[in-house]
């Protein structure tokens, strides 16, 4: 298959996942009893009750309900949130911009990290660091988050007293204007240091809970393929020819290697978006997590649905991605049947 | 290929007069010693069959509270106590729970939840993936497009989700898990029934005309066991991190003895330097998880001789 037929047949593939997507979060919603309970009390009339229903297209068939909620989707109408007190469209960026904040740090540090952790322990097989980074990376994928960044804090805040919690110094913040709604950017649109520095003093710790997990991952993945790559001729050949250890490792080796460590990449992305919702909780940053783990906790669904929507199709799309760029890079990658 | 003029001895398993109850016997042991021969393999094993001997013997470790066993006693009388307190060796939390009995019958609580999901996961997951792979066509397309549905919305939020909507109770919690974690299963069996069907020796079955049950219970299903294994020893440690991050955010009743609604109880003394609600509990999850993730791999490389060393 060519490799525009298969970018071609994975985009047409996305719409029916996104609408498969959509019916799941549509029918929890209503096996969650119905949405229109708030509005109603004992002492309405049956005819008030049918009224309200009418009002808001209860009494219509099902799967017309259902096409009332995308069309209103497609309006930018994802309902009230109860627990921002505002519409979910109103807050969610706001909350958006603070989760990728932290998420893409934690993703710089998960790639930095992991790709220099698989390197170093690839290219030194069976040996000390290789043995410590495996445990790393078995840790890794095991290490309960939430727990770590408790750790973290104990140690880190409540002992020692040098990080802060939350996402910025209130009076610093209140200080810049929010045009992009990242904080590290917006301080230096407004070149203010002092902001910029209080952003990054708030993000270490978060930054480091949520990426453990992908650094793992990722430093994995590398030392697998970059052991795969010393073992090939082409090693061989340039260290024959006389280049130095240093530059067959990382301008020869570690170049192939990065290509299938790529496909984690998608993986780890999942890892950090769920990642975030207890992060947020440890750390109090005022993130989608957050908002999510609240509106779980007191039942605020049109929030629910929406971040579920969301993150599902954010996924695809970060998969899709990561797929063609996989696909491109390698040109043995079978693609499709 | 030289292998056939290769004459090393070979050592024996199972001669021809063995009954196949013995052949398997010597199959298990075999792997066992395979297994305990990797040194991170043996302590993962090491460290499950504590957390079992734990979860059995939990009564005669703590008193079981009643009338309740997985309810946290309150003892009211020593709130906030640190590790090492008589009675409390383990300290206590901001409401007097202890958390050595936290611990203890919390394994329990971690044994049911991964055993029940893993199992019925396991179960659908397999007769899904088998009736896909062996009936084909627009059955298989279904079915697995619904699985490529149920694979595109995030493990954690996808269960997390389930379990608001039923409402925070840890049996809602259980059957979150299964809702989710089965497609993995269906995919794994649907793409080894599809690798073994077109194998010689099916076809000879066919040939000789064994039934399509008996070809699939004897030929189908015991020669695709091997990566569903692998996979559940993984999910063991996965539905029990997974499950204690939903306890976590507060989707288990509260008070029962579960280790992520410790871990979320003891939060809130960290501030005041009450470090061990929170440390031993998480300490707890994470070996447990680790344990398995560390068996899983071992089982990978002693079942399947391709990925050794990696």
């Amino acid at each position: 298959m060519q490799l525009r037929d298969y970018i071609l047949r994975r985009l047409l593939v996305l719409p029916l996942l996104i609408i498969g997507v959509s019916i799941v979060v549509f029918t929890l919603t209503r096996v969650g009893g119905s949405p229109i309970g708030i509005y109603l009390s004992h002492e309405m009339t049956p005819l008030e009750v049918a009224e309200i229903k009418a009002r808001f297209n209860m009494d219509k068939p099902v799967w017309v309900q259902y096409l009332y909620w995308v069309r209103g989707i497609f309006h930018g109408d994802f309902g009230w949130s109860g627990v921002a007190a505002a519409p979910v469209s109103e807050v969610f960026p706001k909350k958006l911009a603070a989760t990728l904040e932290l998420a893409f740090s934690a993703g710089m540090v998960a790639l930095f990290l992991g790709i220099s952790l698989g390197t170093y322990a690839g290219a030194r097989l069976n040996r000390l660091p290789d043995h410590i980074t495996r445990i790393v990376s078995v840790s890794g994928a095991s290490l309960p988050n939430f727990w770590f960044g408790i750790l973290l804090l104990i140690i880190f805040w409540a002992s020692l007293g040098i990080a802060p919690i939350g996402r910025s110094d209130a009076l610093i913040f209140a200080s810049i204007a929010h045009p992009t709604g990242l904080y590290t950017v917006d301080s230096l649109l407004a070149g203010n240091l002092t902001a910029f520095w209080d952003a990054i003093w708030h993000l270490i710790l978060p930054a480091i809970t949520l990426g453990f997990g992908a650094t793992a991952i990722i430093a994995r993945m590398m030392r697998s393929a970059l052991v795969e790559e010393l073992q090939q001729d082409y090693v061989d050949a340039a260290r024959a020819k006389g280049l130095a250890e240093r530059i067959v490792l990382k301008r020869h080796a570690r170049r192939n290697a990065l290509v299938p460590t790529v496909t984690v990449i998608g993986l780890t992305f999942g890892f950090l978006l769920q990642g975030t919702i207890t992060v947020e909780i440890i750390y109090r940053w005022p993130g989608l997590g957050r908002w999510m783990a609240d509106s779980v906790l007191r039942g605020d669904q049109a929030t629910l649905m929406t971040y579920v929507l969301f993150t599902s199709v954010l996924f695809l799309l970060v998969n899709l991605i990561v797929d063609v760029v996989y696909a491109s890079l390698d040109r043995r990658v079978t693609l499709g049947k | 290929m030289t292998q056939i003029l290769d004459l090393k001895p070979v050592r024996k398993i199972a001669g021809a007069g063995d009954s196949a109850f013995r052949v398997r016997m010597g199959r298990m042991f075999g792997l066992l010693k395979r297994l305990a021969s990797n040194p991170t393999t043996l302590i993962g094993m090491i460290v499950i069959g504590l957390m079992l001997a734990m979860a059995i013997f939990a009564p005669w470790i703590t008193e079981a509270n009643s009338p309740d066993p997985y309810q946290m006693p309150r003892d009211w009388g020593a709130v906030r106590k640190p590790p090492g307190t008589p009675g409390h060796w383990l300290g206590t939390t901001n409401e007097g729970g202890d958390v050595l009995y936290g611990i203890v019958w919390g394994s329990r609580t971690s044994l049911q939840l991964s055993l029940i999901v893993v199992s019925s996961t396991m179960v659908i997951g397999t007769i899904v993936g088998s009736i896909a792979g062996l009936v084909g066509g627009w059955v298989d397309e279904v079915l697995m497009r619904i699985v490529d549905v149920f694979l595109s919305i995030p493990e954690l939020i996808f269960a997390l989700a389930i379990a608001a909507i039923l409402g925070p109770s840890f049996g809602n919690i259980i059957f979150a898990l299964t809702v989710v974690l089965w497609v993995k299963y269906a995919r794994i069996m649907r793409a080894q029934v599809l690798l073994i069907k077109n194998n010689d020796y099916v076809d000879a079955a066919r040939v000789i005309g064994d039934t399509k049950l008996n070809i699939y219970l004897r030929d189908i299903l015991p020669n695709s066991l091997t990566p569903i294994t692998v996979q559940a020893t993984l999910d063991m440690g996965n539905v029990v991190l997974i499950g204690a991050t939903l306890s976590f955010i507060g989707l288990s009743e509260a008070g029962i003895a579960e280790w992520g609604v410790l871990v979320s109880e003891g939060q809130a003394g960290i501030a005041s330097g009450r470090w061990w609600a929170s440390t031993f509990p998480g300490m707890l999850i994470f070996l447990w998880a680790l344990a398995f993730n560390l068996l899983g791999d071992g089982l990978r490389d002693a079942l399947d001789p391709r990925t050794e060393g990696r």
